[in-house]
């Protein structure tokens, strides 16, 4: 069976990179003694798929990881078990059972919500920009790839923006192919407001996919 | 608490590997502060992936931790960009767990593995802003203690270090712990404290030491000052090793660390008698966990770190007396939760390596084997009995057996060592590699590499080498260049050698004196820290440091020893008979060798803890 489970991985822990995070969860599934399945093969590993990579130095509190397990188990008791081996910053807040002919959770994902947190000093200016900072036409900015910095059009990839006290909270495009971070944007905002880039702390508040009807749910409810 | 928490998020952003400093770990302890009368502070002095891959910092976190009333947290020696922005922000060294300064515990232990991770113990207590030297801090400073293998020769560290328990650390810690936990609340001045535990067996208290030096320098005598002190403190000995402490469960590192497994100390000591080597007098006698014991351990542990590999751990585990039993146990006890045991790479019997081939994924690295000298006599004379035909056997084995890369170990410097001997380092290396080719082609896997590897001897105490000189800079140097000519000429070999200059100051301190604690101090002021990293040693700022303390470091390396000269450890009882050590430095001399311990006790002395070692004769004193 396939189960997908939601966890949070708390401030504590958002320098952790995604790969030492997926350890973590391996070598948690291994302390839980849930009957979990590994791949064939020479080097067998945990069946496990995690739906997004989180950047290092963000928190969050809607991760997504589906796992493949040999017999059947509640999903209650799945969590229960996952959160007696996790650590207290790192706990599972919801797991269910999914149909495994479904697309694994990483093709379903189309977009992410995030909480930055910023300094009371920078939330005025930067709030009050952003309309004006949304009526471009363009907004262009710097995205590292792999093979160097290319100039890339944000404008498409903000779903929703808004200061609210001093969280800027934003709904950002998250494909495999196309995908706008946290910190792409802060950068485009402040070159556009005329203000140095403020601390931030990034949460990842939830995972958007699309249903067959084209409607933007949250992923784990899909 | 909110605005150090603050400062520390904001420096964790700015620095490399930041999940040095966080913490978080599964099985991290996380104690209620206000709910125990103790805290500990574990000091590692050294990079968090370092310590993290410590046995010893493993089974003391889990001792102390498991007494309700007192707690134990983590410190490490920060990187050199955190360190910076730490005084910069002036923010204390913190523990790893709750993020408390330094100062705030009631007792730092420091664990002295190395030399030259010294500086990094000062330079930790700057940073937590502890008083540096024992004699400034006053009663509400945190107590400052240390163990581990360099506290055999504690003196360098005297002037900072409050207490230094000499020995196995499972019983006396909590003695320790508790002397300081049940004086806390007394309000009885430090010296008190002091008292306390230099009654303690095992426990060193420096300040009721007096040393006196000849005119020549070398240490007259080391008297107890105070009558709470004995005249020579004896080591501590675990005598069953089976009903001692060993964790259930440890920290797991999220971030990869230098051993990043279970480890399973199956036995402490060697019967071997190697006479440079420092373990294996100080480990002594050899005790032996159970097989029971092993089992229950290896079950436990697998089922709270979640790890994959456990490996065995002990100073020669070749020769555990039922090897192939545990490992089959370990296997069949471990198959379904697939895990895969580490094997020390020697003496497995060849049933039992078809088995492990069977069952086991045997990743075929590279295989390392420390012959430790190139020829014959000087194996002899350092008493590492390999021969050139075993090693050839074994060499032969691992090729057919799949493996095409191996390490060779060698130190150089070694007490009567000629060019001759390092011509025989380059013969041996040739054998091998012409051992590789008289292996049919299509048994053997491509790509062979032959690494062969030196280190500079250094003379350590406690062992029979411990009045000998050091090899110059210069001659270490010129013996690296030529071997090094000797084998460009031998193909597929690739040739690599440590620092000649740290294994100089390793040799300073191993033997030193007192005296070298203001040399430590003065090398701290200059920035020598890390040293153990390569990139940041400066050779040039330790020798102002020596100039500025006024002493000279070839005095304590490169001094023959005098037959009855003091050592500046006299007063710390190994348990090992000088006449003995003395003993095994003449056989040397004539290139002797001794008996392995198990083929007959060689009367080292520890047959003085009656019954513990196996091997004795109590005949023997």
């Amino acid at each position: 069976m396939r189960i997908l489970a939601t966890f949070e991985k708390q401030e504590r822990l958002r320098h952790i990179g995604h790969l030492d995070i997926m350890r973590a969860m391996q070598r948690a599934l291994r302390r839980s003694g849930l009957p979990v399945s590994y791949s064939k093969g020479f080097n067998p590993h945990i069946l496990l798929t995690f739906a997004s990579a989180l950047s290092v130095g963000a928190a969050s509190t809607c991760e997504i990881m589906e796992v493949s397990l040999d017999e059947p188990v509640e999903p209650g008791v799945f969590m229960a078990r996952m959160n007696e081996a996790l650590p207290p910053e790192m706990q599972l807040t919801g797991a269910r059972a999914v149909d495994e002919r479904r697309p694994a959770a990483m093709a379903l994902v189309r977009a992410a919500r995030y909480d930055i947190r910023l300094p009371e000093d920078a939330t005025r200016t930067l709030g009050a920009a952003i309309p004006g900072f949304l009526a471009q036409a363009e907004i262009i900015t710097d995205r590292k790839t792999k093979s160097g910095v290319k100039p890339c059009d944000i404008r498409p990839l903000i779903h929703a923006l808004e200061m609210r006290e001093n969280h800027l909270l934003a709904e950002l495009a998250l494909t495999e192919t196309l995908s706008c971070k946290p910190a792409m944007l802060l950068t485009a905002l402040c070159a556009f407001t005329g203000i140095p880039e403020p601390r931030a702390m990034v949460t990842r508040t939830r995972l958007l996919g699309e249903t067959e009807a084209g409607a933007i749910v949250p992923l784990e409810e899909l | 608490m909110q605005l150090f928490d603050e400062k520390i998020e904001a420096m964790l952003e700015q620095v490399q590997k930041a999940p040095r400093y966080t913490g978080g770990e599964m099985n991290a302890v996380r104690k209620d502060w206000d709910s125990v009368a103790l805290h500990y502070g574990f000091c590692f002095p050294d990079t968090y992936e370092v310590g993290m891959s410590h046995l010893g910092m493993k089974i003391l976190y889990g001792l102390v931790n498991r007494e309700p009333d007192q707690l134990c947290e983590r410190f490490f020696m920060p990187w050199t960009d955190m360190k910076a922005l730490m005084e910069q922000e002036n923010v204390p060294l913190f523990s790893t767990e709750s993020r408390r300064p330094m100062a705030d515990f009631d007792l730092l232990g420091f664990t002295l593995q190395y030399e030259m991770s010294y500086t990094n113990i000062l330079a930790m207590l700057k940073l937590g802003r502890v008083p540096l030297h024992r004699e400034e801090r006053r009663r509400d400073d945190p107590v400052v203690v240390a163990g581990g293998p360099c506290a055999f020769n504690p003196e360098p560290l005297a002037d900072f270090i409050d207490a230094f328990m000499i020995g196995d650390g499972e019983e006396v810690t909590l003695q320790l712990t508790a002397a300081v936990r049940d004086w806390k609340p007394t309000g009885a001045p430090r010296e008190v404290l002091l008292r306390t535990l230099a009654a303690i067996p095992g426990v060193y208290v420096p300040a009721f030491y007096d040393v006196a030096y000849n005119a020549d320098g070398t240490v007259a005598s080391v008297t107890p000052n105070d009558p709470a002190a004995p005249a020579a403190v004896k080591k501590c000995v675990v005598t069953d090793l089976d009903s001692a402490y060993y964790p259930r469960e440890f920290p797991v590192p999220y971030t990869e660390v230098v051993f990043d497994r279970i480890m399973l100390e199956i036995m402490r000591g060697c019967t071997r008698g190697c006479r440079f080597c420092q373990a294996g007098m100080l480990y002594r006698p050899v005790r032996e966990r159970s097989l029971e014991t092993l089992r229950s351990l290896a079950r436990d542990l697998e089922k709270a770190t979640g790890y994959e590999e456990i490996s065995l751990s002990s100073l020669s585990s070749g020769d555990y007396s039922c090897l192939p039993e545990l490992i089959r146990a370990l296997m069949k006890d471990l198959e379904k939760e697939r895990v895969s045991i580490s094997l020390p790479s020697l003496r497995i019997d060849s049933v039992l390596k078809e088995s492990l081939e069977e069952t086991q994924k045997v990743r075929k690295t590279s295989l390392t084997f420390a012959p430790e000298a190139g020829t014959q006599r000087l194996r002899d004379v350092i008493n590492k009995g390999v021969t050139e035909a075993d090693l050839m056997e074994k060499v032969t084995d691992a090729f057919s057996s799949g493996w095409s890369a191996v390490k060779l170990y060698f130190m150089i410097g070694l007490p009567t060592e000629t060019d001759e001997d390092l011509d025989g380092i380059a013969d041996l290396a040739a054998k091998v590699v012409r051992c590789y080719f008289s292996v049919p082609k299509e048994k053997r896997a491509k790509g062979l590499r032959v690494t062969v590897s030196t280190s500079s001897f250094v003379p350590k105490p406690v062992t029979p080498f411990q009045w000998e000189p050091q090899d110059t800079l210069e001659e270490l140097k010129r013996k690296q260049a030529y071997l090094k000519e000797k084998l460009r000429a031998v193909k597929g070999v690739n040739f690599n050698y440590h620092t000649p200059e740290l294994s100089f100051l390793e040799a300073c301190f191993s033997r030193g004196d007192r005296r070298l604690g203001r040399v430590l101090e003065a090398a701290v002021n200059r920035g020598c820290i890390l040293d153990g990293w390569s990139d940041l040693f400066s050779f040039e700022n330790w020798m102002a440091a020596f100039a500025d303390a006024g002493l000279d470091p070839a005095w304590y390396a490169y001094r023959r020893r005098g037959e009855d000269e003091v050592m500046p450890w006299e007063h710390i009882d190994s348990g090992i008979t000088r006449r003995f050590l003395r003993h095994e430095l003449e056989k040397a001399q004539r290139a002797e060798t001794t008996r392995d311990c198990r083929h007959g006790c060689n009367g080292c002395g520890l047959n003085q803890w009656k019954g513990v070692c196996a091997y004795a004769n109590p005949g023997h004193v």
